[in-house]
């Protein structure tokens, strides 16, 4: 790990569910790590792999796409649908040589603020442990 | 009858009762070595079609300008999933093609104006002979087909991760982004593809390893569950590029998730069109 590197996670995160449980956070005072960017998107469902694949391409360390726990949706499946598309792309993308543990899913719900900020944390630290992303992917056109 | 003397009079047959305006299948090429195209509109040009183990193309593509037309396509047994595909995602309609299927004895390469007796790559991995559906068929309908295995795919998952990200960022710097691979795809249609928007623009227009990575990555993303392993985007590609090797992937990742294969039949939805409320898929665990 280069020293002083801070990894550079973006979140998307469901307006329904998610967002308001990163809100939350927020106004109960929770910290956790600043090294997230958060993007709000109208649902899990929403989350055009492109999305995380150009996200990649920037030099994003991690992406953590969050949405309503299944069966919480608010277009009722749209996390469903994510679940899928998410369980291919992760073996994909390690296949062309990013870790799988720098796509990060996960279900949070509006009242989770505390989960949201654990989650945040222990994607950050779990980021710290890998080398900063370089090459092809990290030059970016402007 | 061998496999073109029975096209040419199922051919001729099918225009002079006009049950389809157009036939499409291969003649010789003009350099008297490679197969091309073909579309046959009068009963009288039927008898310049051919069929032969250099007959790679995919025709279904084709019939995404045909659509609405009555038209016979000769299919090998990838194409014939082509063409499920396409009904399936309802693009074509089934009952205005009429599927000229033929038992596939597996593609040989062509270079340097010279037939080879080497089957081509996707052929050799390919299990499968006889068209899983067809109106009518050339050839004979062989024994029941073995199970696809992925020996390729293996020996890259085998490696490390920093070996494999290496071996893709070497491939892809080679890329010219002649989108020759997309043009090839029957499963790649759209009208607007994402690596010509402008804004936002996904896939800048500079010729970067980075607009590459994105490129490749996502053109085979769009046919995870959905590619039909005709091999034609690596079969037109100028840069040898191995683009099997992702489309494979892919095909390995829904097959083993969902035990879905992509134009098996036209009905069953797609990985992507459909889900299961109680699957455990190791996301958001
Ligand atoms: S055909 Fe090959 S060189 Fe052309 S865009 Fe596709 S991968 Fe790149
Ligand atoms: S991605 Fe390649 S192998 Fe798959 S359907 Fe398209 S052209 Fe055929
Ligand atoms: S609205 Fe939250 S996942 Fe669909």
């Amino acid at each position: 790990m280069a020293v002083g590197h801070e990894p550079r996670i973006v979140g998307f995160l469901c307006n329904w569910c998610s967002y308001a449980g990163a809100d939350v956070a927020g106004t109960s005072r929770i910290t956790y790590p600043p090294n997230i960017r958060i993007i709000r998107v109208p649902c899990s469902g929403r989350v055009d792999p492109l999305l995380i694949v150009k996200s990649f391409q920037m030099g994003a360390d991690g992406v953590l796409v969050a949405g309503c726990h299944p069966g919480d949706c608010h277009y009722s499946e749209g996390n469903y649908h994510a679940r899928r598309r998410l369980a291919v792309l992760r073996p994909f993308l390690e296949y062309l040589g990013i870790e799988r543990e720098r796509l990060r899913v996960e279900w949070v719900s509006a009242s989770e603020g505390r989960r949201f900020s654990q989650v945040v944390s222990s994607f950050t630290e779990q980021l710290r442990k890998l080398e900063p992303r370089k090459g092809a992917e990290v030059e970016v056109s402007s | 009858m061998n496999a073109t003397e029975q096209i040419v009079a199922k051919a001729r047959e099918l225009l002079e009762s006009g049950t389809v305006e157009c036939v499409i299948g291969y003649e010789r090429a003009t350099d008297g070595v490679n197969a091309r195209p073909l579309f046959v509109y009068q009963a009288e040009e039927a008898g310049k079609l051919i069929f032969d183990q250099t007959c790679a193309h995919n025709l279904a593509k084709y019939l995404l300008n045909r659509k609405g037309k009555a038209t016979a396509i000769v299919a090998k047994p990838c194409d014939v999933r082509a063409v499920n595909l396409l009904i399936n995602e309802h693009q074509v309609e089934r009952d205005k093609v009429l599927i000229i299927g033929v038992v596939c004895p597996g593609m040989v390469e062509t270079k340097w104006g010279r037939v080879s007796e080497k089957l081509r790559q996707a052929c050799e991995l390919c299990r499968e002979h006889t068209p899983v559906v067809y109106d009518f068929l050339v050839g004979e309908p062989g024994d029941e087909e073995a199970a696809v295995e992925y020996p390729d795919v293996a020996r890259m998952e085998a490696l490390s991760i920093e070996e494999r990200r290496a071996f893709w960022e070497e491939q892809f710097s080679r890329c010219i982004r002649c989108y020759a691979c997309r043009q090839a795809c029957p499963g790649c249609y759209c009208s607007e593809c994402f690596a010509e928007r402008l804004d936002p623009l996904w896939v800048g227009i500079r010729i970067a390893p980075s607009e590459s990575w994105i490129w490749n990555t996502m053109r085979a993303f769009h046919l995870a569950g959905r590619c039909i392993g005709c091999n034609q985007c690596e079969r037109v590609c100028p840069m040898n590029i191995p683009l099997s090797l992702l489309n494979r992937k892919l095909e390995k990742e829904t097959l083993e998730l969902f035990g879905y294969r992509a134009g098996v039949d036209a009905e069953t939805p797609a990985p992507f069109a459909t889900f299961r409320k109680d699957e455990k898929l190791e996301v958001g665990e």
